[in-house]
């Protein structure tokens, strides 16, 4: 095999326009799955009959099997259920007019939930009892003490592990690509075949990959040092 | 002020308070007193429902609630009409003294920020932490982090505060600044309920002493007479355990 260098480039520039599509993958199912990992957190915490035994076995499930599983399953059963209930209704929407990039979004959630809602669940055992007993003491209701006292505090306990579940996800989202989502690696896949220069391609998307993980990174540790003031010791 | 019937309280099958009915006068200030584990704290916290009583009622001032089926807002008068000094402070860590001290105000009683602000810097410049409004929990010693968490109580203008052994996590040193900021704002007539170890303390300035064990009240009265001459034999036994020998040394 002939390394061909300045490839390297023109695959990298090549591969530019599919970052946006990689971002809104990553983005929207961690922001989906912090939402939903959080409600699913909380049905744990709080015990909620039934339903938290619902959220335990959904996330067993779900961390018990790989992404792609759940591309798959979303990608080949939702659209049949969309399609009977469609027409159940008599409506005259069709599964096919939906984006794959939404059926990738969809299994990146339900992915990302389960994961989201570990980490949630971590960071709100993490902030002492005392803190929200305190806030009941002043007369705060239990979601302004949530809102206010234990979801900030335990925002902060969980950065790292949100760092880490964000650029899980970031390379995850790769999976993508199996369901013709053109995303970074389904660019570099193509750009790859049509010019058959596949190692210097690839290797264009690993430094793409890699740059975005730094940036993640050095935003994590932004976000960090700000919000972890409070942290910092003194005298007691 | 302070109305408590028939408070029992069970944790499984361990009966921890059996039956308890004390009543605080306006502006009364009434230590709890008792062994380890005769159900203080316990007793304290059903006031204002951090700990759900099992059976009997609770009232502060016209808030009242049914221990064992409260509604949600009979909970939230007695804790509007309640604030609470925790052992170990409790107090926000993600929060400045001043937003320690603000935030019940602004949240919870909707008063205007500056206001409230205004507010907050004069009660923690009452409890003599005017210098350290900016600092966090983290930055400060154990006695000022306690002050802070008074002045948190004090500044809602509560009908009464209760403390719950305010002083039993600091260093020997740091009680004294402590106790006599206690000592200061009893003076302003608010009603408290102390639970404490300090009989020095308990013997100055609460009106009333309450001893309480095995999740019973076994005596109460006027300070001065129940430490001087206590009916009770455990009464006895516990303050001849707790207060120091007598020093004979010239
Ligand atoms: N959440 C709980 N679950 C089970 N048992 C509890 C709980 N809280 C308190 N207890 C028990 O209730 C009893 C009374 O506890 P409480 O904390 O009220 O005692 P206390 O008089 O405040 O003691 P101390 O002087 O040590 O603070 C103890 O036996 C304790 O083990
Ligand atoms: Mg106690």
């Amino acid at each position: 095999m002939k390394l061909d260098p300045a490839f390297i480039w023109t695959a990298f520039v090549k591969l530019l326009p599919a970052i946006p599509i990689t971002l809104y993958l990553t983005v929207i199912s961690v922001l989906a799955g912090l939402l939903f990992g959080t409600g699913i957190a909380l049905l744990r915490i709080y015990r909620v009959p039934v339903l938290s035994q619902i959220a335990s076995g959904y996330v067993t499930f779900i961390r018990g099997t790989p992404m792609l599983v759940h591309l798959y399953l979303v990608y080949f059963g939702l659209p049949a259920i969309i399609d009977v209930v469609s027409e159940s209704f008599g409506w005259s929407f069709r599964s096919v007019s939906v984006p794959y990039f939404v059926f990738a979004v969809i299994a990146f959630t339900i992915t990302a939930s389960a994961y989201m809602s570990e980490v949630v669940r971590s960071g709100l055992l993490a902030v002492n009892r005392g803190q929200l007993e305190a806030a009941h003491s002043i007369g705060m209701t239990t979601p302004q003490a949530l809102r206010r006292i234990v979801f900030p505090q335990a925002f902060a306990a969980s950065l790292p592990n949100l760092t880490n579940s964000l650029i899980g996800m970031l390379h995850g989202s790769t999976l993508a690509f199996t369901v013709s989502v053109v995303e970074i690696m389904a660019k570099a896949q193509i750009v790859a075949s049509t010019n058959w220069k596949f190692f210097e391609a690839y290797l264009a998307a690993a430094l793409i990959f890699w740059g975005l993980t730094v940036l993640i990174e050095r935003i994590a540790a932004r976000v960090e040092r700000r919000i972890n003031v409070y942290n910092r010791g003194g005298v007691a | 002020m302070i109305q408590l019937s028939r408070i029992t309280k069970s944790f499984g099958r361990h009966e921890v308070l059996k039956g308890i009915d004390l009543n605080v006068g306006k502006g009364e200030v009434v230590a709890i007193l008792g062994p380890s584990g005769s159900g203080k704290t316990t007793l304290l916290r059903c006031i204002n429902f951090l700990e759900r009583p099992s059976g009997g009622t609770v009232a502060i001032g016209e808030a009242k609630a049914d221990g064992k089926h409260p509604s949600k807002k009979d909970i939230r008068e007695l804790r509007l009409k309640s604030a609470m000094v925790f052992q170990h402070y409790n107090l926000f860590r993600h929060k400045t003294a001043l937003e320690n001290v603000m935030e019940g105000l602004v949240i919870v009683r909707k008063i205007p920020k500056e206001k409230a602000r205004a507010k907050s810097v004069e009660v923690l410049e009452k409890v003599g932490l005017g210098a350290k409004i900016d600092a966090y929990p983290s930055q400060l010693s154990g006695g000022q982090q306690q002050r802070v968490g008074i002045a948190r109580a004090l500044a809602l203008e509560p009908e009464v505060i209760l403390f719950d052994e305010p002083t039993s996590a600091l260093d020997p040193e740091l009680v004294g600044e402590v106790l006599e900021v206690i000592r200061r704002i009893a003076k302003e007539g608010i009603t408290m309920v102390v639970v404490t170890h300090e009989m020095g303390f308990a013997r100055d300035v609460a009106n009333r002493v309450v001893f309480m064990d095995e999740g019973a009240v076994i005596e109460e009265g006027d300070p001065r007479e129940i430490f001087a001459k206590p009916k009770q034999e455990r009464t006895k036994q516990f303050l001849k355990r707790i207060t120091p020998e007598p020093n004979y040394s010239i």
